[in-house]
């Protein structure tokens, strides 16, 4: 062994742990540089299709980003404490079979009290939602049940009761001054989902970084002990956080109920909205072991998202496709994240 | 592959052509390494003999660990040459670093809570016969090296059951499985007691004996002077000198360190005994790590609570603060009972704990500094006003208090992950001044943290308690508790078994007070039964 040659050896073991270092050196660039890989996403979609970057089309996406987002944020609020809400998508089924129940049943033949019933199905809709996010608050915080389990448990409870609720069909004869309040309106040309979502947006950016429970969020999350220990009422704040997550959910729900002009049961479609919501949130950089996060985040990881579907619809990339990479980009999201910070 | 690392290391030492390597078993020239925004190392050269004890020694943020985790393969050097056994290494691995026999033995834990002793010890290096795990292989392995290194531990036991200092011991245990030619120990009896800490310096003479070069990275001068054949002091990132161990003081090693002329480490604190902050009766945990502790703390003192690691004494002052169910007893705190203990509660009248293990329990790591240091006050008017937070405000109370503990650099919006040790004790001792606190309970308030860190902790300690306030300081350093402590508790095997206060507060007293302690608590059990 003496005379071996002074030089390293081992580039075949060496090198595997060498690559490992220089991809999490670049995965945290990539981050930086993350609105740069949307333009060239863009780009790269445009050259195969030049529709992708025509007015109507940038429009488009903007309103589709609009409810992603305010899923993401949903979906952000739990996230930063260590938790994840998978009953979204089943939880939006049920708030826009409920809500659509209220209003059409409200609205008289001749269309009257229409304003009554918009209002009813409003607090309908945001109610259950809340009541949701109040039962897996309170299944997480105070019995201690993994967010896996207990949200996994609620996912199944809500699409049993979208499903009992509309007996499997869709409500129809949704009344339309419901769909122009929260769909078809524009205030200043502006259509209403993006300026819902970006009301919305501020207020959960204001709420984050101004209010004590924002900052308990972040705290819990960062260490939920060190918070305990601090004397936060850190049962308290984790079910606020799915409670907020439950109502931010519904109003997503009301914005697409809107769109569709109908209750869907099937509108959160199982565990799709829940995967991109998630990594609408990851990709921006909220991190699955808390304590990281931020509006911006979920805003970016929203329109990267929508931008990617958007871009395979137009270049006609098979729906089933679609779905495997819709796949593949959730679990590179939780791989990003997992390299992003060691 | 190389060879030689398949040899036992005695072996290799001897066919190992001392001639034409040198006695040197690690030499490192130069070596430089940048982090985002600080050099952490700069040209900083270190060697390491066969059969040597070197001791790294530094202030947190001097380098020291990320010199050790160069050595170990966690990061390469930016520059500098790295010669081991005579031969230029770059581009080193954590596992090539193993196979040549580099065992490093870090401060952070590397175990899987889940599994057993055992399986943590073979953890990526499992032996296998036929493709299946040879478990009554690894366990007798397992069950050798344990019997070898004298350590009281279970094989079978899962780490998650585990007290820190047997979790300590496993993580030795694992880095001398294989054959080891370096071995790394970063602060090692940080958690274990006396007489774990004296079978560990057996088996580093042994070590030593056999030719292992060794590196200790410790801040307790007891056991440099015990252990070490070389010295080298590191002060922000620079070497500032390698020494002999012979005839080194103690001031000298400190002034080397801290660049300053330290007269003492302990400052004469003026105690003056007035109102009883804290009165315990009868007090037993639900856990029984406390039994029937009866405890007086008033104000104008410190009041210590010495005792060997696992003796209760943490757990004491954590159910005092609420963390630790009790099973029977009375707290009063200035006079005031105090029923169903939270943190909130506690906090609310006053009393403030800092618990020892900073990473684990008081800091939110991703966080900023002013966040970590606002955290148990944001029901206080100046922190927020209706649940709304009152930024410019707390911004300047936190500023202060942080110019106040001279935290450097003065930043409060740094992360808290990218602080050392001393600066994160800061940070929590912050929160106690962030809201009107009149009991301080302080859980091992100097473990991992540097000379200079703990001369300013100290000072705080006089400053509070010369103010008025009552502190609790538990400790397992006996020369810091029996310095700085007005009356001194014993704790021992759950129960306090003397009070000590004046000249009756020596380290043997203390220490015979342990063995009466086994003794009394042995006839209380036979009277009992």
């Amino acid at each position: 062994m003496a005379e071996a040659k002074p030089v390293d050896r081992s580039d075949a073991t060496a090198s595997a742990e060498d690559a490992t270092r220089r991809l999490q050196r670049r995965i945290r660039m990539t981050q930086a540089l993350l609105p740069v890989v949307l333009l060239l996403m863009l780009l790269g979609f445009a050259a195969a299709e030049p529709r992708v970057l025509s007015f109507g089309n940038l429009a488009n996406v903007l309103q589709q980003a609009s409810y992603l987002f305010v899923f993401a944020l949903a979906q952000m609020c739990v996230i930063v404490t260590r938790g994840f809400d998978l009953s979204l998508g089943t939880n939006v089924s049920a708030v826009s079979v409920l809500s659509a129940l209220t209003l059409t049943g409200l609205v008289g033949a001749e269309g009257n009290g229409v304003a009554v019933a918009i209002f009813a199905g409003l607090l309908v809709g945001l109610g259950f939602g809340a009541l949701v996010g109040v039962f897996n608050g309170l299944v997480v915080a105070w019995l201690r049940v993994n967010p896996f389990i207990a949200t996994l448990g609620s996912l199944n409870i809500c699409l049993g009761v979208a499903s009992m609720a509309s007996d499997g069909r869709p409500v129809f004869n949704v009344p339309d001054a419901f769909s122009q309040i929260f769909y078809s309106g524009t205030i200043l040309g502006v259509e209403m989902p993006i300026i819902y979502a970006a009301v919305i947006g501020i207020a959960m950016a204001l709420m984050f970084s101004r209010t004590v429970l924002g900052r308990s969020l972040f705290l819990i999350g960062s260490n939920p002990r060190a918070a305990e220990v601090a004397g936060l009422p850190t049962r308290r704040y984790l079910t606020a956080a799915y409670v907020l997550a439950g109502a931010l959910a519904a109003f997503g729900s009301l914005m697409l109920t809107a769109r569709t002009g109908s209750g869907e049961p099937n509108l959160g479609g199982g565990l799709r909205l829940v995967g991109e919501s998630i990594a609408a949130a990851v990709i921006g950089g909220v991190s699955l072991r808390g304590g990281v996060g931020g509006v911006e985040a979920a805003l970016i990881g929203a329109l990267f998202i929508t931008v990617l579907s958007n871009g395979m619809n137009l270049v006609r990339v098979d729906g089933y496709i679609q779905m495997i990479v819709l796949g593949a980009v959730l679990i590179g999201a939780i791989f990003l994240d997992r390299f992003r910070r060691t | 592959m190389m060879d030689g690392a398949s040899g036992p290391a005695v072996a290799v030492e001897r066919t190992a052509p001392a001639a034409t390597a040198g006695p040197r078993l690690l030499e490192l020239t130069g070596i430089t390494k940048r982090f985002p925004g600080v050099v952490a190392l700069d040209r900083v050269d270190f060697d390491l003999r066969p059969g040597e004890v070197h001791v790294l020694f530094g202030e947190n943020g001097a380098g020291k660990s990320t010199l050790i985790n160069i050595i170990a393969g966690t990061f390469p050097a930016d520059e500098g040459s790295y010669v081991y056994d005579g031969r230029e290494i770059r581009r080193l691995t954590p596992h090539q670093a193993r196979e040549i026999g580099i065992s490093p033995v870090f401060q952070e834990f590397s175990l899987v809570p889940d599994l057993t002793v055992v399986e943590n010890l073979f953890l990526g290096r499992e032996r296998t016969s036929f493709g299946f795990l040879s478990a009554a292989a690894m366990r007798q392995r397992a069950e050798e090296v344990i019997a070898e290194l004298g350590f009281d531990l279970n094989p079978r036991a899962k780490i998650r059951e585990l007290s820190r200092a047997h979790q300590q011991m496993v993580e030795i245990a694992k880095a001398l499985l294989a054959e080891v030619r370096l071995l790394i120990l970063d602060e090692p009896t940080a958690s274990l007691t006396e007489s774990e800490t004296s079978k560990l310096f057996e088996l580093i003479e042994r070590l030593r004996g056999q030719g292992v070069g060794i590196i200790y990275v410790s801040h307790r001068m007891r056991e440099i002077k015990q252990l070490a054949d070389r010295i080298t002091v590191l002060r922000d990132g620079k070497l500032v000198k390698t020494l002999d161990s012979q005839g080194v003081t103690e001031n000298e090693l400190v002034e080397l360190m801290t660049g300053r002329k330290i007269d003492v480490l302990f400052p004469k604190i003026d105690h003056r005994p007035g109102e009883v902050g804290l009165k315990v009766q009868g007090l037993t945990t639900a856990n029984h790590t406390v039994e029937d502790v009866d405890f007086v703390a008033r104000a104008g003192e410190v009041t210590g609570v010495a005792g060997l690691v696992g003796c209760g004494k943490s757990e004491l002052i954590r159910a005092i603060y609420g963390l630790e169910p009790l099973s029977a007893g009375t707290i009063e705190v200035f006079g005031q009972p105090m029923h169903h203990i939270t943190p909130r509660k506690s906090l609310d009248r006053g009393v403030c704990y800092f618990p020892s293990d900073r990473v684990v329990e008081g800091l939110a790591l991703t966080r900023p500094i002013r966040e970590n240091a606002s955290m148990a006050a944001l029901d206080l008017p100046q922190f927020a006003r209706l649940k709304i937070l009152r930024q410019v405000s707390e911004r300047r109370a936190i500023q202060e208090i942080v110019d106040r503990l001279r935290l450097r650099p003065p930043n409060i919006e740094r992360v808290v992950q990218n602080l050392s040790g001393g600066n994160r004790q800061k940070v929590m001792l912050a929160r106690g001044l962030t809201r009107e606190t009149r009991l301080f309970l302080f859980d091992e308030p100097t473990v991992g943290i540097d000379v200079g860190a703990k001369i300013e902790v100290y000072e705080l300690m006089k400053q509070l308690v010369e103010a008025g306030a009552a502190i609790v300081l538990v400790s397992s350093e006996l020369p810091e508790v029996l310095h700085l402590s007005n009356r001194v508790y014993v704790m021992h095997r759950a129960h306090v078994v003397a009070e000590l206060s004046g000249a009756e507060m020596t380290e043997q007293n203390v220490l015979a007070s342990f063995f009466e302690g086994d003794r009394s608590i042995e006839r209380k059990k036979r009277a009992q039964a």
